[in-house]
């Protein structure tokens, strides 16, 4: 029997609309001819958050007996063909449905692909992905991650590129010409046609070997059995207050110890202590509450707790002072206040390489979405997806 | 021979089943109690409200804004260490569904009185067990007074068994509307120190919501968790039967009474048949049984006391002396098994696999509060010992007393 | 009253603000962490942080169903460090009042150790718009309980995947009022003007405040005051939220100024049957600040990205009519009319 399976994970809601026409538009290539398949979201990832980790699965078989004897398992355990979205999940994958950090080829078959999106290289990337026992293929789509948006989908040619690049992993799915025809009947026209092609014909998939990758040994969570649980629904509260690390004085709020933030940030900030004022404001406009007080009144941004949002940058009234950063150039989550003080100059040498390597240049403008559409750029960790195919406009 | 309830007691009042319960809300020392309007419950809160007023005892009394504020203000209250007391009765239940179900979902002890009311439409005051049953499956511990003077066994187990942190489970003391909440009768009630000595303080635990004890109470949780918590609810609504039969022997031996925890049994030792029912049903029954022993005719009665936990080994014990049993139902299921009624079907469900198993016939009666006859029960009777004498099944359930 | 319905516990005083840069060192602590798994920039996780962090560790937290509970704990994951108990989505006031009439009668009984303790329940606006009203009323009438409701107002059932709710402002685009073919705009109501719905029909509440988290010194002051006032208060927050308004969470912060700004959520404050402006909105009221076009705020936000020209039009026009025809801008939506006696002549 020949069954595809494939996974797409992506950001809650900013990609979810992506996510839908991948899926879909894959399935109902292969459905022209006469295959059967199906396409659905992990429902305990819902309702999805802005930028939590959410995943969609999508079978695809000869027949309907063959569909139904992978289906019988809601989720699939292996799939074929793995798509990520947005680059930094590479670290991993905290979703609803999840306690502990999974690793992004989690449920890739042993020799199957793994297809990011992405303007770094492999090499890049895979120091990120956490190491396996077997092979796998990454292959990567130019481009940063795509904040689609919900109810206006800001297409940028991502969704047709990805599914270019599916079929190369994936050739039996469907012929070109079939995927054509759904591109265009659920997605768009001749610029997403030409993307698709394009992408089919330049997307290479490197070799990625057992062993090679991230060591870090990620972070599980062990369920309980109903004789260990607390009666009457009851969990334990987040334990209390701490001085700022091991110094004196300072603070650190007690932090959930089950669900830290690891990967659900697509950028970080990084401050620069020497230009900080310590006007409080990055600190108290956290919805997260990031930021550590120091002993001497700065704000340190706690790598356990941010999920990226970018409202600190916003706030903050000195000039490249915190700055957001593409969360793939990072391989730490160490103390940038720590590393300060250890040495000034150091920090300032890593403060600009990590500016020059991963600096969140666009944004989606304050004042009106017009710009969203005119190729100036969906950002935020998400750079205008150029690669190859033309401007946004294009794509409309 | 004078008990020692007569003894201790403060001697014979009259007094409705309503009018006890407020006194036992008394003699329990409850602390917030909320009220809202609808017949024939309020009759309860209307007395309470006095011993309030008059300064009889002291609680927060809060009559709220609807039934759902009225059972919401309640549960809250008990989570954080309040004994409570509230109720409601027919549609006036259901509009408080939504805390019914979490109250026994979050383990909370509150104890409810249902009024037991047909639910609308058409509006009726009168007595049907729907309501009362509606809350069966969710881990409500239910109780069925047949008079006032039960009231004071019924109430006071009610809290003793609710509170025990091996149980932590709601419960509901159905009373028959009119028959028994608007209905004055003797009673004799309590004193303090029985009750006090009956009844321990409420202690919450480490399940107390209280800034001493910084818990997080009811996280979401998903389908990684919620077998699990069924689990202990599962568990805990079991436990319930152990701790009541314990709770029971307590209360013989301090209030001096001795009766049987589950069943109230009525000339069973030498019956042929008997007739299986709930609450006040038991009147009109035990005087039919008494004219009818005259024809010679071996009728007796089971009546459960406790519908949830139910007593299902009592019940095998019990009804397996007999050739046929009689299942009267003050309530309806329509479109069930034989479309019978929900006290026929479980009665019916806890005899399965008995060797030696009675024969089993179905009555609805008594809906919206009509009256039971003499000669309903009687008809009810001869009808079951017609089957005991033929030894053949009869599975039709017949309606007693409806015209047409 | 008797004295015993008089009796009350005290409740707690605590210093407030003033200024943003105090926090630090009146406020340091948070009783509200990290470890939810809201939304990237919730501003409604701001207000829970906000709001935890005004109360202080003597505190007793309720909330309703809807993202602060959803999103905020899921099952062994909490981010609250103060005890907090869920409640129905109708019942954010019923559990203010349980809890707090618990609280008085246990410590009235000498059952529990007698102090202060902060009573804060919050609904979101299904709760506290929609489905909660009657029992929020309710619990707002009660003179004897000491305790804050607090609705954190978003503008949809954003929980549930962005349905409209009774806040929701005309002409957004929600999973149940999407702009179609036909009908471009299909959410035809104005929101509630919920703070002052219940400032006014609660004589005996003596605290009533709108707040947003773009303005933190100003709303921790506000639930301070709230929590020191005896007897129930109320406070309403406008939360910008990424996920239903269909924005970059970057622009969390920016928005929720914005919202004051253009005069579309005016910040105030009753107390004591005293009502004064604040914070930018003092300054709209008061002296001679000029809001800024609504539009800017508009056009920020995907859920209005469907609007024409005439959209933007009638909402600033209504907008105005909250400043110019309102006896008490965007609080008080009538004025007193003539006297009938003078109209006949």
């Amino acid at each position: 029997m020949s069954v595809i399976s494939f996974e797409i994970v992506y950001r809650g809601i900013y990609q979810k609309t992506l996510a839908n026409k991948i899926s879909r538009t894959l399935v109902l290539a292969a459905v022209k001819e006469g295959k059967q398949g199906i396409s659905f979201g992990r429902y305990s990832d819902s309702p999805e958050r802005n930028g939590i980790p959410a995943k969609l699965f999508g079978y695809i078989a000869d027949n309907s007996e063959e569909l139904q004897a992978v289906a019988a398992k809601y989720e699939p355990k292996q799939v074929d063909v793995s798509i990520c979205v947005d680059d930094t999940m590479c670290k991993g994958v905290e979703s609803w449905a999840w306690y502990g950090l999974q690793p992004i080829t989690a449920v890739t078959k042993p020799g199957g692909t793994l297809i990011v999106t992405s303007n770094y290289k492999t090499d890049d990337l895979v120091k990120h992905i956490h190491r396996r026992g077997t092979p796998y293929k990454l292959a990567i789509v130019p481009g940063g991650a795509s904040m689609a948006g919900l109810w206006v989908y800001k297409n940028d040619g991502t969704d047709a590129r990805v599914l270019g690049a599916a079929l190369k992993a994936e050739p039996s799915i469907c012929s070109m010409a079939s995927l054509e025809q759904a591109i265009r009947e659920n997605i768009g026209g001749d610029a997403h046609i030409e993307a698709a092609r394009a992408s089919f014909e330049d997307t290479r998939s490197d070799e990625v070997k057992p062993g090679q990758g991230n060591t870090e040994v990620p972070f599980t969570f062990q369920l309980l059995k109903w004789t260990e649980m607390r009666e009457g629904v009851v969990i334990d509260g987040v334990g209390g207050h701490n001085n700022y690390r091991d110094l004196e004085g300072g603070y650190e709020p007690g932090r959930n110890e089950v669900f830290k933030k690891w990967s659900t940030r697509t950028m970080r900030p990084v401050v620069a202590f020497d230009k900080c004022t310590k006007c409080t404001l990055c600190w108290i406009a956290c919805p997260d509450t990031v930021f550590d007080v120091t002993p001497d009144g700065y704000f340190d941004a706690n790598m356990e707790a941010c999920c990226g949002c970018g409202v600190c940058e916003a706030i903050c009234p000195v000039s490249d002072c915190i700055t957001m950063v593409n969360e793939v150039v990072f391989e730490d989550r160490g103390s940038q206040y720590l590393m300060w003080k250890k040495d000034a100059q150091a920090y300032q040498g890593y403060l600009t390489d990590k500016r020059k390597k991963g600096k969140v240049e666009k944004r989606f403008p304050i004042t009106g979405l017009a710009a969203a559409f005119s190729g100036a750029g969906l950002d935020g960790g998400h750079n205008l997806n150029s690669a190859k195919a033309k401007s946004v406009k294009d794509f409309k | 021979m004078a008990t020692a309830a007569q003894q201790a007691g403060v001697g014979v009042q009259l007094l409705t089943g309503s009018e006890v319960m407020a006194n036992v809300v008394r003699l329990a020392d409850v602390d917030v109690i909320t009220a809202y309007p609808i017949r024939p419950y309020d009759t309860v809160m209307q007395y309470v409200s006095r011993f309030i007023s008059n300064g009889e005892f002291d609680a927060d009394y809060i009559p709220a804004e609807s039934e759902h504020g009225q059972f919401e203000i309640v549960k809250h209250a008990c989570a954080c260490g309040a004994r409570v007391f509230t109720g409601s009765s027919g549609v006036g239940w259901l509009y408080a569904m939504e805390p019914l179900a979490v109250t026994a979902g979050l383990r909370l002890p509150m104890v409810a009185l249902v009024g037991c009311r047909a639910l609308d439409d058409p509006g009726a005051f009168g007595t049907e067990h729907n309501d009362a049953m509606l809350v069966r499956d969710l881990g409500w511990l239910i109780t069925f007074p047949d008079a006032a003077q039960e009231v004071v066994e019924l109430g006071l187990l009610a809290y003793r068994v609710a509170e025990d942190p091996k149980v932590f489970l709601p419960c509901a003391i159905a009373m028959d509307g009119a028959f028994l909440t608007h209905s004055q009768a003797t009673v004799r009630l309590p004193s303090q120190e029985q009750v006090k000595k009956f009844l321990p303080p409420y202690n919450r635990g480490d399940m107390l919501l209280h800034p001493d004890n910084p818990i997080t109470i009811a996280p979401q949780a998903n389908e990684d968790w919620l077998m699990e918590v069924r689990r202990q609810s599962s568990e805990a609504a079991k436990r319930a039967y152990t701790v009541l039969k314990d709770a029971h022997k307590d209360f013989c031996r301090i209030f001096g009474e001795s009766t049987n925890p589950f069943l109230d049994e009525y000339m069973t030792e030498d019956a042929d048949v008997v007739l299986c029912g709930l609450g006040t049903l038991s009147l009109p029954v035990k005087v039919a049984i008494r004219e009818m022993r005259k024809e010679g005719k071996k009728v007796g009665l089971v009546r459960l006391k406790w519908f949830r936990p139910f007593p299902t080994e009592e019940l095998r014990a019990s009804l397996s002396r007999f050739k046929a049993v009689g299942v009267v139902d003050r309530d309806y299921s329509f479109g069930s098994p034989f479309h019978g009624g929900i006290l026929l079907n479980e009665v019916k469900a806890a005899l399965y696999g008995l060797d030696k198993q009675p024969r089993v016939k179905g009555f609805v009666c008594g809906l919206g509060g009509r009256e039971v006859l003499l000669e309903n029960v009687k008809h009810m009777a001869d009808e079951i010992l017609a089957i005991a004498k033929s030894g053949k099944a009869d599975t039709q359930v017949e309606w007693i007393g409806v015209r047409g | 009253m008797s004295g015993e319905t008089l009796y009350q516990i005290g409740t707690q005083q605590l210093p407030l603000m003033g200024k943003v840069n105090a926090i630090p060192q009146k406020a340091v602590e948070e009783y509200y962490t990290s470890g939810h798994r809201t939304c990237q920039g919730c501003e409604s996780a701001l207000i829970m942080r906000l709001m935890a962090k005004a109360a202080g560790p003597r505190t007793i937290i309720l909330g309703s169903t809807g993202c602060m509970y959803v999103a905020n704990t899921t099952y062994y994951s909490t981010p609250w460090v103060v005890p907090w108990m869920h409640t129905q989505l109708g019942s954010c006031g019923s559990a203010a009042t349980g809890t707090a009439a618990a609280l008085r009668a246990l410590m009235r009984k000498g059952k529990m150790k007698q102090e202060p303790i902060n009573v804060i329940s919050f609904c979101g606006d299904g709760g506290g718009v929609d489905m909660g009203v009657a029992g929020i009323s309710a619990a707002l009438m009660h003179a004897e309980y000491n305790h804050l409701i607090i609705c954190y107002d978003n503008e949809s059932y954003a929980n549930t995947d962005i349905q409209i709710s009774g806040a929701s402002p005309w002409g957004a685009n929600t999973t149940f009022t999407p702009p179609g073919k036909k009908f471009r705009i299909m959410h035809t109501r104005w929101k509630k003007n919920i703070a002052a719905l219940y400032a006014v029909g609660h004589t005996r509440c003596n605290y009533v405040a709108t707040g947003d988290a773009s303005f933190p010194a100003d709303l921790i002051d506000k639930v301070r005051k709230g929590l020191a006032t005896p007897g129930p208060a109320f406070i309403h927050t406008l939360d910008p939220c990424p996920k239903g308004w269909d924005y970059d969470p970057f622009y969390s912060h920016k928005l929720g100024e914005l919202a004051v700004e253009t005069g579309l959520f005016p910040l105030w404050e009753m107390t004591n049957g005293e009502l004064t402006y604040t914070g930018i909105s003092a300054r709209l009221v008061y002296g001679n600040r000029k809001r800024r076009p609504v539009r800017e705020y508009l056009e920020a936000q995907g859920r209005f990205h469907h609007f024409t020209e005439e959209d933007y039009a009638y909402f600033q026009g209504e907008v105005d009519k909250m400043w110019d025809n309102w006896s008490m801008p965007g609080v008080i939506p009538f004025k007193l009319g003539e006297d009938p006696a003078k109209k006949k002549k």
